[in-house]
């Protein structure tokens, strides 16, 4: 059975980092992370939008437990991209980073998942 | 018609893998309809989450309730909330004098372990298992200083504690702060033991109009949201505001005029952190002293405060179609005075609080608040 892929679409961005390509509502201007055919916060219309690559750590955490087609441990946060939306994405390495720390998109996304390392 | 709970049900909490689903099912309506005097329905509203196509009908069928309106309604943790809502609402509109309203779930038949992230939303499909996106506001709570480690785990300290007086219970015992921190970890800085447990269950209300009757449970007040967009739009973590404001519409609907004149809740610890932003979000607390009031007691029976006498879903169990009934059955079972080793003395204003999400970008998939009274 194949479903469509949910996830945020990443672009290619500047020096070899990734964009987020969503929407922003024309109405409100919320920023959305995905191609929605209208906004999720007053239902105006939308127009395509880039987000990131940079952005801060909301909060994250490491999973643990089994999960159907992951590995545990993984390390996943809520990244607040820069005059963006607030996107999920994985870390590397394992473990979480702080609250308040500056990440970059990457533009590989391994997997389809959005991924964030610590910026240089 | 001012709609009142006349009688309840529930079956005992567990993994109960290979038990027909009738059999929780009947353990819940049998004894809610004999709490309640007997007699027919007119109608029946069922909450569950991941039950088969067809499972009202086929619960309904084995116990003789055919050939009425039955409704499924599927609204994540606060299915069977839902269909208590629906059923007052049918009530204090006319369009029924009778309902019952069923919550039932088996989720050992559909999950080995923790619920499988639904690969059709974006932060199912990235990942984001259920007690993640818990961590993640356990994990911002502990950097802006708004809760610490050993308050997480009172909240689950407590709850096991207060189920010890539950007999329908899942689980229940008397751990320390530091045996609940040092369990397995499950999302940093979440521990199995904040973590409610997988479960099977059954809970039932009878719903109709009050008539005055010594125990009957007035329905002063009842509110159902789904959650607005939540993101940085949002200075609370994800969960807060919907419940806020789902409170503030049923607290308008009872003419409450402040949450602390509730005394016993029932509301939504699927984690620990859950019950900590839930009690801040309805007003139990103050704004950030969710956890002081977990680690001071003012929450615990005996407390000021108590929330989830029950053993709340920690420890009751947590079988999601059947916890918003469940909590229904507990408030109604303290109000009258019926609560045994758990009883919250003189309780007369009982609040039920249920909230279920997974939803992307929305700060919660539903929530339901209800004011009851006592008889
Ligand atoms: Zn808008």
């Amino acid at each position: 059975m194949t479903v469509a892929d949910p996830r945020p679409r990443i672009a290619s961005g500047p020096g070899g980092s990734g964009v987020v390509a969503g929407v922003r509502c024309q109405a409100c201007a919320e920023p959305v992370a995905y191609a929605w055919p209208a906004c999720p916060a007053c239902g105006g219309p939308i127009a395509p939008a880039e987000f990131g690559p940079g952005g801060v750590v909301w909060s994250a955490t490491v999973v643990r437990i089994p999960v159907a087609g992951r590995t545990p441990p993984y390390a996943l946060a809520y990244v607040d991209l820069d005059d963006g939306p607030r996107v999920l994405a994985h870390v590397p390495g394992g473990a979480a980073p702080a609250v308040g720390t500056r990440v970059r998109l990457r533009a590989d996304a391994p997997g389809g998942d959005p991924q964030v390392e610590v910026a240089p | 018609m001012n709609p009142a709970v006349h009688g309840v049900g529930t079956s005992h909490f567990g993994r109960r893998p290979g038990t027909d689903l009738v059999s929780l099912a009947w353990d819940a309506v049998s004894d809610a309809l004999a709490d309640a005097g007997g007699g027919p329905v007119d109608a029946v509203w069922v909450g569950t989450v991941f039950a088969p196509a067809g499972v009202a009908q086929r619960v309904l069928r084995a116990m003789g309730i055919t050939g009425i309106p039955v409704v499924t309604v599927e609204n994540a943790c606060a299915s069977g909330t839902t269909a208590f809502a629906e059923a007052c609402e049918a009530v204090r509109t006319g369009r029924y004098g009778r309902v019952l309203a069923l919550g039932i779930e088996q989720m050992s038949a559909a999950f080995d372990g923790a619920i499988t992230p639904e690969r059709t939303d974006p932060e199912g499909a990235t990942g984001l298992a259920l007690p993640a996106l818990y961590a993640m506001a356990a994990t911002r709570y502990l950097h802006d200083g708004a809760v610490t480690r050993e308050q997480l785990a009172a909240v689950a300290v407590k709850n096991h504690a207060h189920a010890l007086h539950n007999p329908q219970a899942q689980y229940a015992g008397r751990y320390t702060v530091e045996e609940v921190l040092a369990s397995r970890m499950i999302a940093d800085p979440l521990t199995l033991l904040q973590c409610c447990p997988t479960s099977d269950g059954a809970a039932a209300a009878v719903v109709a109009a009050s008539s005055g009757g010594v125990r009957e449970v007035g329905v002063r007040g009842i509110a159902l949201r789904s959650g607005a967009p939540w993101g940085r739009r949002s200075p609370h973590v994800w969960g807060h505001d919907v419940v806020r404001d789902t409170a503030a519409d049923a607290y308008a609907a009872a003419g409450l005029h402040a949450a602390t004149d509730v005394d016993v809740a029932e509301v939504h610890d699927a984690f620990t952190i859950g019950e900590i932003v839930t009690t801040e979000a309805l007003g139990l607390a103050a704004p950030g002293e969710g956890g002081k009031a977990a680690g001071t007691g003012v929450t615990t029976l005996g407390g000021t405060h108590p929330v989830n006498p029950s053993g709340g879903l920690l420890s009751r169990g947590h079988p999601l179609g059947a916890t918003g009934l469940a909590q229904v059955a507990e408030i109604v079972r303290q109000l009258r005075g019926d609560a045994g080793g758990r009883q919250v003395d003189g309780a007369r204003i009982g609040l039920v609080e249920t909230m279920g999400g997974g939803v992307s970008a929305l700060d919660g998939n539903a929530c339901v608040v209800a004011v009851l009274e006592a008889p």
